[in-house]
């Protein structure tokens, strides 16, 4: 083979099959995961039921929310919203499907959702659409231009007979499209999203903004986009009180406060009590339903179970829940009614199996309920998680969420003494997380030291069985940055143990609740704040650098993004400054115009569903927007990119400043030209290791082969490790320069999700190497695909070299090959090893315990492989529902063959 | 002519299809009336609701309305009376 044409992936000693190997390659046939189990047949049923059924959106919902919105024109604004929230939920259909032991839903589909025009309209509106073209000159649509999502499983990717293609996933009716845009329409320049936009041109560096969203250099707002979520829910309250016993606590608060200053408090609860009787109303008519399908059923098991349904529902549409099946069934109903308020990712239902056992432990001394019935209705409760959808544009759902929807359940860490807080329900719902693999809810297990080794060892079953969870966070790290982060607003040690995991890996506080059962307390934790992620989402470290190299301009588009820094980059610190510089700049306006856009978001659609869950918005008779939580230091700003950032900075500081073996404009020329290869969107591939070189890859070799050749993240390097370190410790601080709409210093958010694929996709070669199009670095301490060459300890090494607790999270994604945690001892060296990344300070490490291999089949054959999940970043998917840029780069990381 | 979205059994799984509460088959939304369908409430059906342009009309000659929205929850519903 002659060198111009070898691939990357032969300079990086790849497999044949463009796979990245640590160890000895594998030569005998695929190997598929160890651990097998069945789930229950009625599981089994309703996930083929799952499978079966395609993404759908309705109107009925947004029809009704916005026709009582316009009645009540000139009404106090929280009361309007409640009002036309209670609309929308007394009008949704009633869908009840054959089998079901939880029922209810976002939408009159089994996978169902609907727009919310009330956030923002735009994306939705046919192309031709001036509303359209308008946003997507504001940059708010580039990123979904780049965004590939996924052609197979539910997705309704292309419109086909009466059935319409919104953002390459959701379907909707032909019927309902033209309702669909008069709604829309009825919303221009209402809309958080316009009232939002008006105020933020306001912002002095608006135009820099807008150039920032154009070149991608951050992947999309916040405040109307995903407004909520990434947060652990709390369902204590109608736990605890019911429905009627919440109503009649704002009765007492209204009798309070009405005439009394600070009015605000009047308004909201009486909007809580309005918005209750619409979710009241919704609970009834699913009752009602369950009746009328039992009233078509003959005698037997399904008419008992449809009149069972119809009874719990009735009761607890009022009542607080009396066993564990009505708990279960209670905690999903205001899951999905919040989900229902916002377009939301990642609501995490938290550490359920510590609210529930409570009423489980009850049921079980009592005989009311066994192992076998509590696994039926924990794997009915994984299905009904895994049909959440979101509604929300290509760039959001496809490009970020890829989409999942990250309702993280935790299990594990510390009761509110100090003690272990596993218990036996967490034990069988890790065993369900076998039995019925599901993306949703996805489980995080909270690792501590106390935890006992058998639910560890449990634990490490669930992650060999390879649907990618439980994730493994670190307790006591996430314990030191709550309480560096939240002290200020009187969190202490007790009240940090109640934290768990937001969305796909966000930290976020929690509190202790006291649940009384029969006269017994019990210390049960749930979320206690807002969002997080919300602020400044995903910023492209690697396209900053681009820019940096090129004095401020995006030399994809030619457009100007950043002023002239003004250095002429003679040294590595000048370098560093200019990126420094470009970087608070995106960090500033993006801050301010985000600010702005949450204010919109409070004032016209407060949460009202969520807020009255969360402690302690009730109590004092504030929402959510005006700081009614316990905690509210919530906003972050996140970045994309680390690990691709940090290898270009080494190899510039090698390459130019140190062996001077280039000049800077060296590396120009070669960005500009792609290093001699095609783009990735030339090649069809997103992965470093299939590009093809061009006629001019001659003139590139040498740079290209030292830049693939320069220090590499992940190996224990000290040359690479201290530029990391240099980046966490300086990025991890100067966000807290930065203040939130609620006046609180924010913090450093370090996730990929999916982003790192179209991030990638907008980015020239970068001087580490890597090829124009192709994906950055996933995670945030991963190591870039296919360089990490000394095993999983150096690479601890290197993922450890900062103090992890100063950011609300970091991301190690690593892929195993199932052979090498095989049996007994395998698993005994898989904790091992995770345990040593622990007490290393690790905040976080997921497996996809893969051939990978497999993977090329299924991308070749998707319809094969219709169940196959994998690990993407702080998520589970199907396979055959992610982009392109998402499957290449997770068959492209590295694959360990031996540990 | 009515179809099986406008039957009062037919359960929605997604926007291609749906499955019979009696008789538990799959069918297809725009599949034709079986001799044992009953209408379903909906704005269509419903004798404030008038068309307007395809797929839109109005409800009590002034709001917006769609005929195929389910309409069983509506306090205002009333049959049209041939139906």
């Amino acid at each position: 083979m002659s060198a111009v044409d070898k691939t990357p992936g032969d300079f990086m000693q790849c497999s044949s099959e463009s796979i990245n190997y640590y160890g000895n390659k594998p030569t005998e046939q695929v190997e598929d995961r160890e651990k097998k189990l069945r789930p229950t047949e009625r599981a089994d049923k309703a996930r083929d039921m799952y499978f079966w059924a395609k993404s759908s959106v309705s109107m009925e919902f947004p029809y009704w929310y916005t026709r009582r919105w316009e009645e009540l024109d000139g009404e106090i604004p929280i009361i309007r919203r409640a009002e036309s929230l209670k609309a929308g939920f007394e009008h949704l259909s009633p869908v009840i499907y054959p089998g079901e032991l939880l029922s209810m839903g976002k939408a009159a589909y089994l996978r169902g959702s609907y727009p919310m025009p009330w956030l923002s309209e735009a994306f939705f509106m046919a192309a031709e659409d001036k509303l359209y073209k308008e946003a997507l000159e504001s940059g708010k649509l580039t990123a979904d231009t780049f965004t590939t999502v996924g052609k197979g499983g539910g997705n309704v990717t292309a419109s086909v007979g009466k059935v319409i293609s919104i953002a390459g996933k959701f379907g909707l009716r032909l019927e309902e499209m033209p309702v669909m845009l008069e709604v829309a329409k009825k919303w221009k320049d209402r809309s958080v999203d316009d009232i939002g936009h008006k105020y933020e041109q306001m912002v002095p560096a608006y135009k820099e903004k807008e150039a920032i969203m154009r070149s991608v250099i951050c992947m999309f707002d916040s405040g109307y986009t995903l407004p909520q979520g990434r947060e652990v829910i709390n369902y204590y309250y109608p736990l605890q009180y019911g429905i009627d016993g919440i109503i009649r606590m704002c009765e007492d608060g209204i009798n309070e406060v009405a005439g009394y200053p600070e009015m605000d408090r009047l308004y909201f609860y009486q909007a809580v009590i309005t918005m209750l009787q619409g979710i009241r109303s919704w609970i009834r008519n699913y009752a009602k339903e369950a009746g009328f399908l039992a009233s078509l059923e003959k005698e037997g098991k399904q008419k008992t179970e449809y009149l069972e349904m119809a009874e719990r529902l009735e009761h607890i549409s009022s009542n607080p829940p009396r066993n564990f099946h009505d708990a279960l069934q209670m905690l999903w109903i205001f899951h999905a009614a919040v989900l229902n308020e916002d377009a939301i990712s990642g609501l995490s239902p938290g550490r359920v199996g510590q609210v529930l056992y409570p009423w489980w432990k009850r049921d079980m001394d009592r005989g009311l309920i066994d192992r076998a019935k509590t696994i039926e209705l924990l794997e009915c409760m994984r299905i009904k998680f895994t049909e959440i959808d979101c509604f929300a544009s290509m760039g959001v759902v496809g490009g970020v969420l890829s989409g999942n929807t990250f309702n993280n359940l935790a299990v594990g860490g510390l009761n509110k003494d100090g003690t272990s807080a596993a218990n036996d329900l967490e034990m069988l719902i890790l065993e369900t997380g076998i039995s019925c693999e599901t993306p949703q809810p996805t489980l995080s297990l909270l690792y501590d030291e106390k935890l006992p080794e058998e639910f560890l060892l449990k634990g490490i079953e669930c992650t060999k069985a390879g649907a990618g969870y439980p994730a493994w966070v670190n307790n006591q790290v996430a314990m030191e940055f709550l309480l560096n982060n939240y002290g200020h607003e009187g969190m202490q040690m007790e009240e940090a143990r109640a934290w768990a995991i937001g969305g796909c890996l966000e930290s976020s506080p929690g509190s202790w609740m006291p649940l009384n059962l029969d006269g017994e307390i019990h210390w049960i934790p749930g979320g206690s704040a807002p969002a997080t992620s919300v602020g400044v989402h995903f910023l492209s470290l690697p396209k900053i650098l681009e820019t940096v190299i090129f004095d401020g301009v995006d030399m994809r588009t030619g457009e100007r993004i950043f002023p002239s820094h003004g250095y002429k980059l003679e040294t590595y610190d000048e370098l560093w400054q200019g990126f420094r510089d470009y970087f608070s700049r995106a960090v500033h306006v993006l801050t301010l115009t985000n600010n702005i856009q949450h204010d919109a978001w409070r004032k016209i659609s407060p949460s009202l569903i969520n807020s009255m869950l969360k402690p302690d918005c009730l109590e004092k008779g504030r929402d959510i927007g005006q700081m009614g939580s316990r905690f509210n230091t919530t906003f972050n700003v996140e970045s994309c990119g680390n690990t691709t950032l940090v290898n270009s900075l080494a190899s510039l500081k090698k390459n130019v400043y140190d062996e001077k073996n280039f000049g800077l404009d060296d590396y120009r020329k070669a960005i500009l030209d792609n290093f001699g290869y095609h783009t990735a969107q030339e090649t069809g591939s997103y992965s470093l290791v299939d590009q093809k070189p061009n006629e001019n890859h001659s003139l590139y070799r040498k740079i290209h082969r030292q830049s693939l050749d320069a220090p590499k993240f992940g190996n224990d390097d000290p040359y690479v490790d201290a530029i990391f370190k240099q980046w966490e410790d300086w990025f991890c601080e100067m966000t807290h320069n930065y203040r939130s709409l609620y006046d609180q210093p924010m913090y450093a958010c370090q996730i990929s999700v999916s982003t790192h694929g179209p991030m990638g996709a907008v980015t020239m070669a970068s001087t580490d190497g890597r090829l124009s199009g192709t994906t950055f670095s996933d995670g945030s301490v991963s190591a870039y695909p296919g360089t990490d060459k000394h095993g999983p300890y150096a690479l601890f090494s290197s993922a450890t070299c900062w103090n992890h607790s100063q950011s609300q999270n970091s991301q190690l994604n690593m892929k195993i090959h199932p052979s090498v945690v095989k049996g007994r001892e395998g698993s005994r060296k898989f904790l091992e090893l995770i345990r040593s990344y622990m007490r290393k300070g690790g905040f976080h490490v997921q497996f996809n315990i893969v051939d990978s291999r497999m993977l090329k089949q299924a991308q070749s054959d998707p319809d094969k492989f219709r169940s196959l999940l994998v690990r993407v970043a702080g998520f589970t998917q199907y396979w055959v529902e992610l982009g392109k840029q998402i499957q290449d780069e997770v068959i492209a990381r590295t694959e360990y063959e031996e540990l | 002519m009515s179809t099986c979205s406008d039957c009062k059994f037919y359960l929605p799984v997604d926007v291609f299809k749906g499955i019979c509460k009696l008789s538990r088959k799959d069918i297809l939304p725009d599949d034709a009336f079986c001799n044992k369908a009953e209408k379903t409430a909906k704005c269509k059906f419903c004798s404030n609701y008038t068309p307007d342009k395809e797929f839109l009309g109005k409800c009590m000659s002034s709001t917006l309305a769609y005929p195929d929205m389910n309409a069983a929850s509506c306090v205002d519903f009333k049959w049209i009376s041939q139906n």
